[in-house]
């Protein structure tokens, strides 16, 4: 097969891929906290209603607001869905690999996150504001937590590339013996990941209560077809948080091989991997409360002295 | 008896002008005072360190057409003695004005106000006299609870807008929340002065729900009211209808038999139950701890559902009737609730440790939202807040009423005044209620459940009732009209008087702490609005 059809269709395969998982994801996580709550919970499939719902519906637009309030979410929704190119799902070639890497992952996400914070202040709504305020804390705390830790998995395989990280990961090449370097790296991702999705113990997703919220409150104003892309691009969020860490961290089973029975067993590992976590951070919301808003600092900054260390013990280590 | 002779004798001696009144019920002195004394003697009664007196209901009537004049009538509770002093004046003729008490006494406030905006008559000397129940789109002059004011009149609207108090600075942002929330909840207004995210000052803008239920009692005739009082805060059914009927019975001498009494405790300890359950919930629900609100919710339907088999309704609507209870529980009814409650307190008491030991949680709870013993007892805060605070009262035992004098109550307090005392309060409460209702089987007699009224009152004659409902002290003042009418009804949920101290329990607390504090409260609109 030519180089540039086998990209193509990669791409395609990977964007049909991440956009049909993740719904699932959230309607997973609801699942599992209403089964441990002895309630029967809705249908896995509920978020697939509910984005097809919403984008039947008309939009309510302020007329308070700019076109940064009506473009938001198709950016938001596209830098999502580039991001997730960038993470290997079910191979570890990524069809984005010649694009970017590491970086360009963590950025995509952030010009999201921007773009979200600028259109929750357009509104003029109170919420809105203090909804970004918030999110501006989280975001810019979680973002070195974020590339520490993954650098520390890029020290060990040398390489700031995914693709390569994942593929020498799988095949176990040139892998220090010790995995401490990666276990507290896998601990501050996670904690970044909880951070970043809007899960307890730092943002409730279920809230009603618009004083609490974080995600919540920047895209209170949202309906319609903008909504449902902005709760589509939030579950793409954790779709590409989730493949990361499976992948990052435990890669094997991924297809490292672009023939048929490799991707097929990869996909199933894949979809496997990210149901497992999916599950973990269900049961994470119903174990414990939300913090309070000032705690939240102080839980990043553990996740970023895990991500340092990290790194430390990976010079320790090799000398 | 002589402790209460001789405060009367101390309190005639003092204020030489004053005229102690003859009072049939003889539960409480009630002295007549001219207006020009109020001030001093209401400050002398709330300062005075053997007196203590807790403003508890302040309330106008007027009194046309029986006498061209209003009635101002200031009931005050003694905390070492758990009396009542009534102190009333009256405004004669074209007298508008009367002093305000509010320079002294902090929980006058809102009375006053209402007082302004329901009668028109002007409390002089207020520090705030913006209007409290009549939002600014009220026509000028409307005060529906005058005599000439009729009950079905429609009201135009005119032009305004409420002011809030102001704190203008750098970095300093209002943030108006409600009365449409992001989810289901009632109608209120709050308006923050935030600095970043911690509070500097919120003002409560409420009476959105205001139905003009005082108003619609004076349409009724005093044996008809009873499901209008159980409406006015539908989660407090028991404890209105109850307090409505005890004040209607004494103005018909009525007695009524004890297993009546009874079965009226039983109820209202149901109620208080499913209540406190819901609202255990709620508090953990707002920590986005969802497990034990999916528990309790699940323990208080089992309760609602108990309620719906004994008596068809979940919310126990039309227990109470004048004279007594409309329905007679069976031996074997009785024992089902027992076994009942048995099963919830078991499931309840393991939910309970996951609770307390859930470090994450109670780090949320503790030192958020405190309301210090000090500011409770200036705004004569009352029921659950007021016992999380310290204050050591309850009407079950202060002044007891259905069956509560032959079932001695444990009375919980708590001192820190935070989101966990007002849970563990309400934790507390559970289990003594569910140990209530076990005392209340084996006590209970047998016997009839209700008598039927003989007496008519003259016009003129009213009554006060108190209950202890779930929230706290709910209190009833009826007077009787021409023809067994009702001539004023002055009701007191237990949310009037504790709503204005969660502004000051806020203060210092972060915005996204606000919600906890406010469930923690767990206070009504409805009954707050009326």
């Amino acid at each position: 097969m030519p180089p540039l059809i086998q990209t193509i269709s990669l791409l395609t395969a990977q964007v049909i891929v991440l956009l049909t998982v993740s719904p699932f994801l959230v309607g997973l996580i609801r699942k599992v906290k209403a089964r441990l709550q002895c309630r029967r919970g809705a249908s896995l499939f509920q978020p697939y209603a509910d984005l097809a719902k919403l984008f039947r519906k008309q939009p309510v637009i302020s007329t308070a607001s700019s076109w940064i309030f009506t473009t938001t979410p198709y950016i938001l929704f596209a830098s999502t869905l580039s991001a997730g190119l960038l993470v290997p799902t079910f191979a570890s070639q990524t069809p984005l690999n010649f694009a970017g890497n590491i970086i360009a992952l963590v950025y995509l996400l952030a010009l999201g996150t921007f773009f979200l914070i600028l259109a929750g202040l357009d509104t003029g709504s109170a919420f809105g504001g203090m909804g970004s305020s918030r999110e501006a804390i989280v975001a810019s705390l979680t973002e070195p937590a974020m590339i520490l830790s993954i650098f520390a998995i890029a020290l060990t395989a040398g390489s700031t590339n995914l693709s390569t990280i994942v593929h020498k990961t799988a095949l176990l090449e040139g892998i220090v013996t010790d995995p401490s370097p990666h276990l507290m790296a896998l601990a501050a991702l996670f904690i970044v990941a909880l951070a970043e999705t809007g899960r307890v113990p730092v943002d409730n997703p279920a809230t009603h209560l618009e004083l609490t919220m974080i995600h919540e409150a920047m895209v209170l104003e949202y309906s319609g077809r903008y909504l449902a892309l902005v709760e589509w691009a939030a579950s793409l969020k954790l779709a590409v948080f989730l493949s990361l860490i499976a992948n990052v961290f435990a890669p094997w089973g991924i297809a490292t091989t672009l023939a048929p029975a490799s991707l097929g067993i990869g996909l199933a590992v894949y979809v496997v991997k990210i149901a497992g976590l999916a599950v973990l951070i269900g049961v994470i919301e119903c174990m414990f409360a939300k913090l309070r808003l000032f705690r939240v600092t102080d839980l990043l900054g553990v996740a970023f002295i895990l991500a340092l260390l990290g790194l430390l013990f990976f010079y320790i280590l090799r000398s | 008896m002589t402790d209460t002779r001789s405060c009367d004798e101390t309190l005639k001696a003092t204020f030489p002008s004053i005229l102690q009144a003859d009072v049939a019920q003889g539960a409480f002195s009630h002295f007549l005072v001219s207006k020009d004394v109020l001030p001093a003697i209401t400050r002398h009664l709330h300062t005075q360190p053997s007196l203590r007196g807790r403003l508890a209901l302040l309330w106008a009537v007027d009194n046309r057409p029986l006498r061209d004049s209003y009635g101002l009538h200031y009931l005050f509770t003694l905390e070492p003695s758990c009396r009542w002093v009534l102190l009333s004046t009256e405004l004669m003729g074209n007298d508008r004005l009367f002093p305000s008490i509010t320079p002294h006494i902090h929980a006058a406030k809102w009375y006053e106000r209402e007082i302004r905006d329901l009668f028109g008559l002007i409390p002089q000397g207020h520090p705030d006299l913006r209007r409290l129940v009549r939002h600014e789109h009220w026509p000028t002059g409307t005060h529906p609870l005058k005599k000439d004011f009729s009950w079905d009149h429609v009201m135009g609207r005119q032009q305004g807008e409420q002011h809030f108090r102001r704190i203008e600075g750098e970095g300093v942002f209002e943030v108006p929340v409600g009365p449409i929330h992001a989810g289901i909840i009632e109608s209120g207004h709050f308006r923050f002065s935030v600095a970043g995210e911690p509070i500097m000052q919120l003002e409560l803008h409420h009476f959105w729900k205001h139905r003009g239920v005082e108003k619609l009692f004076e349409q009724h005739a005093l044996t008809d009211a009873v499901p209008l009082a159980e409406r006015v805060s539908g989660d407090t059914t028991v404890g209105h209808g109850l307090a409505y009927c005890q004040a209607v019975e004494s103005l018909l001498h009525l007695d009524v038999p004890r297993r009546g009494r009874y079965l009226r405790s039983l109820f209202l300890e149901l109620e208080r139950l499913h209540n406190h359950l819901g609202d255990v919930g709620a508090i953990c629900n707002d920590t986005a701890y969802a497990l034990p609100h999916a528990h309790c919710s699940r323990m208080k339907e089992q309760i609602l559902q108990l309620n719906d088999r004994l008596t068809g309704s979940r919310f126990l609507r039309g227990i109470n009737r004048i004279g007594g209870v409309s329905m007679d529980l069976t031996e074997r009814q009785l024992t089902e609730i027992v076994l009942e409650l048995d099963r919830v307190e078991q499931d309840f008491a393991e939910l309970e440790s996951i609770i307390t030991h859930n470090a994450s949680l109670i780090d949320r709870l503790e030192t958020t939202g405190v309301l210090t013993e000090r500011t409770a007892r200036d705004h004569g805060v009352v029921g659950v807040v007021g016992r999380a605070s310290g204050l050591n009262q309850d009407i079950r035992r202060d002044r007891p009423f259905a069956a509560y004098d032959e079932l001695p109550v444990t009375v919980v307090t708590y001192r820190y005044g935070d989101v966990r005392a007002r849970m563990r309060v309400r934790l507390d409460e559970i289990h003594e209620s569910m140990r209530l209702v076990r005392e209340i089987r084996t006590k209970i007699p047998q016997g009839p459940i209700a008598v039927d009224p003989t007496h008519r009152p003259q016009a003129g004659e009213w009554a006060l009732s108190a209950v202890e409902g779930w929230r706290g002290e709910i209190l009833y003042m009826v007077m009787a009209g021409e023809n067994g009418t009702i001539h004023r009804c002055k009701v007191r949920d237990p949310s009037f008087a504790n709503w204005p101290a969660i502004q000051w329990a806020v203060l210092g607390n972060i915005i996204p702490d606000f919600p906890l504090i406010n469930k923690s409260f767990s206070l009504s609109y409805a009954g707050n609005d009326l």
